[in-house]
């Protein structure tokens, strides 16, 4: 595949991706302008780009979709779910095609096709047909035009290619046989009837018996696609005119034709009308209609002139002709938006980025030297310095981020798919979706997602009648939720369904033999049970999804990952899936807090103020602050650190999941942006501290899971609570 | 590395057959050890070390190990003696495993703290011999052999065992919730 088609292809799949966002959105405002123009610029640039690198079969299907759009545009015909519904399928059958395009075959497959034309079938029959002009039967893709109102009159209707050829005169001389390319034209289809052009011989005296003088026009059936009809001349490519114009163009074409070649036009009207390319009654009317543009010359736009020139130069089909103005205009912001990406190696980018971690940790250690030193411009000729490289980490560290929001959008239209299959009404609420992560996980993750989410819209929430039943909504609702928990982001699928059955999970795994018979196990043991293969409680199996069923394959490209999933449930509240991935290439703006000798980073966006502990504060849990009661926990206490407690003491105010708490440190170091470093699996049990990363000094800091602090803190004096419920 | 996780799972008797193998000696508690160089990464002065708090004493905290975080095990710690004391030889053996975890495989780089290496050296695979059923005064399984050499036993450690991830991480889980401050051990 060469580039020019790799950019198209990624680019489709965006347009496409955008498209269906957008065909979403029109689900649920129908006729708003805007999303109906985006879908149509969608469409278009598809179908542009399509143009451009000549892949037939999708500039085919894309135009008659374009149609539909175009007319939903002007208002024509109005949007209800059905037509979304098939411009959805549309929508993915594009993609389906990019597919082939991608994998180098020279045309869909046959069911592929096959599907394509009921797509389009569906379409024309529907919403395209009473339109006046068009036929209404469902075209082949690879010839279908026949609902483009041309500017020169209506469609020609024929089955049949007209190729009008002329050889030039030197190609006896060059040793090429006109007639071996006639000849081969056959292979490909067969030659409905064909005239000979002699008009361009001279008279006896003046004739080069060496010369070629002869002219066809060609009425071919044929099945095959406009470019490898082009191929079979291409020995003599720059030896001859040829014109081709595919079954059904319009009567302009023709007519633009007839003008572009060198006999008089009323003789080659009337050659046409004998091969059949035309009738004498459509000839009329497309030689009146070309004097009546050509009178009113001011107001030709897409009129035969630039017809003329693309059928000529043979860059795009004719169909494409009246969108050329559109096309250009689309291309030349192709190419801008071409200049603003570029696309690059992920090594070098890693190389980039390990390299400036180094470059930061090492600025960091002259920053300390040069504070050390006491030289004020030392010191500030520094603080300049590792400003800018921070901002170089910062941008280099971008550039692999991406924001989940992309991948979470694609479960709209599955929620909407599934919900719909399954006659059951659900929301999607998405939260998070700006959460950053890094871009090979973000490729990775979609797949279990679309697993979980399938699972909760099948399994997980109720039917509507069910749901009444338990004196819940009738709609059904499904969250996905991101989050960076520092070290780690963190997704969560989340439905308020039925929740797992635990005694069934834990009788089907008795059952199998997973547990020994009579063993107790703690819930989440027993839900974590459904994540053992080939596992499941389904009664029956759905197509869509058996609870269990590949819910092995799921927690295993988890941890490909080197992620974890975890499963909570609560009967008749529902199902959460927490999925836990590493990012080890985060970063947070972390605030460094000393206690002890060691330093600690608190998440910044956790922290609220800070300020010195009140020395009456003394040795209960909790301060007024401001008139307020503010529990806190020292974290020498808490982490046991050895060692001399400070005369004054500092207090983080913390805020997390809505609850405000102190942390009391020995010191305040300030503000501090670190690359998280997670733990490893040795300290995967851990709680309270979610990761690290190395100072400027060289020495590794803490960062705290302030969360998971305030939890431990706030279960301390209640132990006994814990164990029950763990 | 592949050449590594061959040859460790190779039963004992398949190893002894080989080749004498290349050890390195480090005295701990006045006693003598031994690993496989091949487990062995590089040997580093001790150094700044950060601790981790709620943590079985035997992980004596995390090390910047020129850009990555490594865990550092204390091994007299892990053999169930007091800890190493901070002294002028003190050193940490950065050693590489591959171990099967819950999760699949991994990849780990950990440091142990010894009171000192000694030296690097070959003991014939005549000269090992497996280990005692008791008597010593580490777990059987911690050790992989006994090395005679100079007429005295090494104890040859199976650092997969002394090291393994899975078990380290559950007693600090158990460290974790035995604890009065803390919770979801489960």
């Amino acid at each position: 595949m060469d580039e020019i088609t790799t950019v198209f292809v990624t680019e489709s799949r965006e347009q496409l991706a955008a498209m269906e966002a957008a065909l979403l959105e029109l689900e649920n405002s129908p006729g708003d302008s805007d999303t109906l123009n985006a879908i149509f610029r969608s469409a278009h640039t598809i179908k542009g780009g399509a143009g451009v690198v000549e892949c037939d079969f999708i500039v085919a299907f894309t135009h008659v979709v374009e149609n539909a759009l175009d007319k939903l545009r002007n208002g024509e015909i109005a949007v209800d779910g059905d037509l979304v519904a098939v411009l959805l399928a549309c929508s993915d059958h594009i993609n389906a095609l990019l597919d082939v395009l991608e994998s180098g075959m020279p045309a869909p497959a046959a069911d592929l096709q096959a599907d394509g034309n009921a797509l389009l079938d569906r379409l024309q029959r529907g919403w395209l047909s009473g339109e006046g002009k068009q036929s209404d039967d469902s075209t082949p893709p690879a010839t279908s035009d026949g609902t483009v109102e041309s500017s020169g009159g209506g469609v020609v209707e024929t089955d049949c290619w007209h190729i009008s050829l002329r050889f030039g005169q030197d190609v006896l001389r060059q040793g090429m046989d006109p007639l071996s390319f006639l000849r081969y034209l056959t292979s490909l289809g067969t030659i409905v009837r064909l005239e000979t052009l002699a008009d361009a011989m001279p008279a006896a005296d003046d004739m080069d018996p060496e010369a070629c003088y002869l002219g066809f026009e060609i009425h071919f059936a044929s099945s095959a696609d406009k470019a490898a009809i082009e191929r079979v001349f291409d020995f003599v490519r720059d030896e001859c005119t040829l014109h081709i114009l595919p079954p059904r163009s319009r009567l302009a074409d023709y007519v633009a034709l007839i003008k572009a070649l060198p006999e008089d036009p009323m003789r080659l009207g009337e050659i046409l009308v004998r091969v059949g390319a035309l009738t004498q009654a459509e000839l009329d009317v497309g030689l009146a209609a070309q004097q009546a543009t050509e009178a009113a010359a001011t107001e030709e736009t897409a009129a035969p002139p630039l017809g003329e020139i693309l059928v000529e130069q043979q860059v795009v089909q004719p169909e494409l002709v009246e969108a050329a103005v559109v096309k250009q205009k689309q291309v030349g912001e192709k190419k801008a938006a071409e200049a603003r990406l570029i696309r690059i190696q992920a090594d070098k980018l890693d190389a980039l980025i390990d390299l400036v971690g180094e470059l930061v940790i090492a600025g960091a250690g002259v920053n300390l030297l040069a504070a050390r030193s006491g030289l004020a411009e030392l010191t500030e000729a520094t603080s300049v310095m590792s400003r800018l490289v921070e901002s170089i980490r910062d941008s280099a560290l971008q550039l692999r981020m991406v924001q989940i929001g992309e991948t979470f959008n694609r479960f709209n239209r599955v929620v909407r798919d599934v919900s719909k299959e399954l006659g059951k009404d659900i929301e999607l609420v998405v939260s998070g979706a700006e959460t950053e992560l890094d871009k090979s996980v973000v490729e990775k993750i979609g797949d279990p997602l679309m697993h979980l989410v399938r699972n909760a819209i099948d399994h997980g929430i109720e039917p509507a009648e069910a749901r009444a039943a338990a004196g819940k909504p009738e709609r059904g609702r499904l969250s996905l939720n991101a989050c960076h928990d520092s070290g780690s982001i963190v997704i969560e699928v989340a439905d308020d369904g039925g929740g797992l059955n635990r005694e069934k999970i834990a009788r089907k795994a008795m059952e199998r033999g997973l547990v020994p018979a009579g063993h107790t196990l703690s819930d989440q043991e027993v839900y974590n049970l459904i994540f053992e293969p080939g596992f499941s409680t389904a009664d029956k199996v759905s197509n869509l999804s058996g609870r269990g069923v590949g819910m092995d394959v799921v927690k295993r490209n988890i941890q490909s990952l080197r992620g974890r999933v975890e499963v909570d449930s609560q009967p008749g509240e529902g199902t959460r899936f927490t999925i836990r991935l590493p990012l080890t290439l985060a970063i947070i703006d972390g605030f460094l807090v000393g206690a002890g000798s060691a330093g600690y980073v608190v998440p910044l966006d956790m922290v609220v103020e800070c300020l010195e502990l009140p020395p009456q504060a003394g040795d209960s849990h909790y301060l007024n602050l401001r008139g307020e009661v503010l529990p806190f926990i020292r974290l020498r206490d808490l982490f046991e650190i050895r060692g001399e407690q400070p005369v004054r003491e500092n207090v983080v105010v913390v805020k997390a999941a809505g609850q405000k708490a102190g942390i009391v440190v020995d010191e305040l170091l300030g503000e501090f942006q670190t690359v998280i470093k997670p733990l490893g699996h040795l300290f995967r049990n851990l709680r309270g501290i979610g990761g690290s990363t190395i100072l400027g000094s060289g020495e590794v800091a803490l960062i705290l899971d302030v969360q998971a602090l305030i939890h431990l803190a706030a279960h301390r004096d209640e132990p006994n609570a814990i164990l029950n419920r763990s | 590395m592949g050449q590594i996780v061959a040859r460790d799972n190779k039963p004992l008797a398949a190893a002894a057959a080989e080749a004498p193998q290349q050890y390195l000696t480090f005295t701990l508690n006045a006693e003598i050890f031994a690993i496989g160089i091949l487990h062995i990464k590089e040997i580093i002065e001790y150094g700044s070390l950060t601790e981790i708090p709620m943590m079985p004493a035997f992980i004596r905290g995390v090390i910047n190990l020129r850009g990555a975080v490594v865990p550092v095990i204390d091994l007299s710690a892990r053999f169930g003696g007091r800890q190493t004391e901070i002294a002028r030889r003190t050193c940490i053996v950065i050693v590489e495993l591959v171990q099967t975890v819950e999760d699949g495989e991994l990849r780990q780089d950990i440091g142990i703290m010894v009171d000192s290496v000694n030296e690097v050296l070959e003991i014939p695979a005549t000269d090992v011999e497996p280990p005692p059923a008791f008597g010593s005064r580490i777990r059987t399984d911690f050790i992989r052999a006994m090395g005679k050499v100079e007429g005295r036993f090494v104890i040859i450690l199976d650092l997969d065992r002394v090291l393994s991830v899975e078990e380290m991480a559950q007693l600090g889980a158990t460290a974790d919730a035995s604890a009065p401050a803390t919770d979801n051990a489960g």
